[in-house]
């Protein structure tokens, strides 16, 4: 049981980190809470129940179509709802426009889709095999699989190719950067792209292991990634995994030990007690204030 | 005409523009005065109770702006839980009404009293938690409340909410129909516009007006900022309690479902179209956004399409809001 739970937190946990690193590398670059990010996530995974359920579609090809347009949509919003009031206004407006924005598309995602929760349709082998006497779940371990490569792969993309570096430089300092001659608007539309893609490819993930998909998982993603980002200290890699096995594990053992009903109340709980005790997360650096 | 400091020390020839009339105390005397004798007549003119229920929530929004842009436009605090403080007024009514058979008017006041002091023990932390993660908090604390008067159902009666709430009555006067609940409504709404302008004219308004402009520049000046803000927090859930609690007895009915976070985004979103940082601007932005959403109610699956996009448009074009100052600033 212990074991099963912990496996399950562990599978969910790579799937949250998913979700908040695309969410965690926005917030480094442009201080900005982007409340859109669950709802283009939750975009992705319904595209990509539309093409299962509707059309058939080989499952590799779906989820590589979903991530492409739930990117596409992240970079769009970007373009349209945050570039112009970079400069210039005050980063508490692009935050709320960031909420209009997530109400747009929750709303149409409503339009499309509706509000039910729907059957998402399991895309992996459903095999058990054993180890050490545990029945564990092919499914399970496939998702952590694609979770841990993706992860690595995004790591390396940042560490090695021009464009990952582009994107530290951003991070670090965006006058300077642009003086580098980094294209600046399309460096952040391009992390837009990519953090869409991550958390539609988590999205997708977690819809399968579940075999559910609702509009709900949406509002409810973003305040994951909140979460986990801030648990683990916002805008690094390294703190983005940690906040989301934390968060996923911790969320999973409440479940089953404490109370179901319960579970969102303590994991917000939680977040307060993180927030109270250490207000830059585990992994966070102190920022200071300029005099 | 005299060199004043107010115009610059320049001559004006015809001193009676459109704006030095609109700013003339006796206009602005006039016009005051105007208003709040259509406030009062309002229900024999407009007998229609169903634009007359409209109204009613409408003031009940205004009273929920205010406090909000207490917070949002004068100590620049993003809070995105003031929903849940308008919970737990009118979840304090309710119970207080229905089980312990409390009269209405000290239920108004406890309702205020404990928005207020939980408003107090969550602004504490903005000594330490700033920016950004206070908004993360506020939200944090919004679904935590929801969530606990959701899934605990022998205090709060769960997801179905505290039910027949009795008419409430003050001093003999009890209240039944939609005329008495405007008169309730516009005598809290007076208390609300009242106490605030009071206090926003007053050295503590100063202060943290101050403290918005530039924290830095204040604290040199020997302003407490850190006390100010937490106090300035928790003033402005005291009227979202108020303002619940004027909810529980309109309604007769209290769920979850009335305090989720889009409650406390569509109180963001009023502040922010009728303008952050002046006192009535909130009250054009409750009134565009109940039309809107009155009027589109025949497309009501278009409703927050609608809502998002006004937002998103009026603070690409006007990031003021329509009348607001310009209260955040680089």
């Amino acid at each position: 049981m212990f074991f099963d739970v912990l496996l399950i937190g562990i599978m969910v946990g790579a799937i949250y980190t998913l979700v908040t690193i695309g969410y965690s590398m926005v917030y480094s670059i442009l201080k900005l809470m982007n409340f859109a990010h669950g709802d283009v996530y939750i975009f992705g995974t319904f595209i990509c129940y539309t093409l299962l359920s509707k059309y058939q579609l080989n499952p590799v090809l779906a989820i590589l179509t979903a991530a492409v347009l739930g990117g596409i949509l992240a970079s769009f919003v970007e373009i349209v709802a945050y570039r112009r009031l970079r400069a210039g206004q005050h980063r508490m407006i692009s935050m709320i426009t960031a909420l209009g924005a997530a109400y747009v598309i929750q709303n149409s995602n409503e339009l499309k889709w509706g509000n039910q929760v729907m059957a998402f349709p399991s895309i992996l082998s459903a095999k058990t095999f054993q180890v050490f006497g545990l029945a564990v779940p092919m499914t399970q371990i496939i998702i952590l699989g694609i979770a841990v490569g993706l992860i690595i792969l995004f790591t390396l993309f940042l560490k090695y190719h021009p464009y990952g570096k582009a994107i530290l430089c951003v991070s670090e300092d965006i006058p300077t950067a642009s003086l580098m001659g980094i294209p600046i608007n399309r460096t952040i539309t391009m992390v837009y792209f990519i953090g869409g893609m991550l958390g539609v490819v988590g999205g997708i993930l977690y819809s399968t292991s579940y075999n559910a998909v609702s509009l709900a998982m949406g509002f409810r993603g973003t305040i994951i990634a909140f979460t986990a980002a801030v648990i683990g200290g916002i805008g690094s890699l390294g703190g983005a995994l940690i906040g989301g096995m934390f968060l996923g594990i911790c969320e999973n053992f409440i479940g089953v030990y404490v109370s179901s009903s319960y579970r969102d109340p303590i994991t917000f709980l939680l977040l307060i007690i993180i927030l109270l005790v250490k207000p830059t997360g585990i992994m966070g650096a102190v920022e200071q204030t300029k005099v | 005409m005299e060199p004043t400091l107010e115009n610059h020390g320049k001559q004006t020839g015809n001193p009676m523009t459109f704006k030095t009339v609109l700013n003339h105390p006796m206009f602005k005397k006039t016009a005051f005065l105007t208003a709040a004798a259509g406030c009062v007549l309002l229900p024999h003119i407009m007998t229609d109770t169903y634009y007359l229920g409209i109204i009613n929530y409408m003031i009940l929004y205004v009273i929920l702006c205010m406090g909000l842009n207490l917070i949002l436009g004068y100590a620049g605090l993003l809070s995105l839980g003031h929903a849940a403080f308008y919970g737990l007024g009118g979840y304090t009514t309710a119970i207080l009404i229905t089980r312990y058979g409390f009269g209405f008017l000290s239920c108004l006041i406890l309702s205020g009293v404990i928005a207020l002091v939980f408003g107090i023990l969550l602004g504490l932390p903005t000594r330490k938690v700033r920016g950004d993660y206070f908004c993360l908090l506020t939200i944090a604390f919004g679904e935590i409340f929801r969530l606990v008067a959701q899934a605990w159902i022998g205090f709060t009666n769960g997801a179905m909410g505290i039910v027949g709430i009795p008419i409430p009555t003050i001093l003999g006067w009890s209240i039944r129909t939609e005329v008495d609940f405007y008169y309730l409504g516009l005598i809290l709404l007076g208390f609300t516009w009242l106490t605030l302008s009071l206090l926003v004219h007053s050295k503590f308004g100063r202060a943290f007006i101050a403290i918005r402009e530039d924290e830095l520049a204040a604290s040199v000046m020997g302003i407490n900022t850190a006390v100010y803000k937490i106090i300035v927090f928790g003033i402005g859930c005291f009227y979202a309690g108020l303002a619940g609690s004027y909810l529980a007895v309109y309604q007769t009915t209290v769920t979850p479902s009335n305090f989720r976070l889009e409650e406390s985004c569509l109180m963001i979103i009023m502040v922010i179209v009728g303008g952050m940082g002046s006192l009535l601007a909130p009250i054009a932005g409750v009134i565009i956004m109940t039309l809107a959403t009155e009027y589109f109610r025949g497309i009501a699956e278009y409703r927050m399409l609608i809502i998002g996009v006004i937002m998103v448009a009026v603070l690409l074009f006007r990031p003021q809001g329509i009348f607001g100052t310009s209260a955040f600033k680089g």
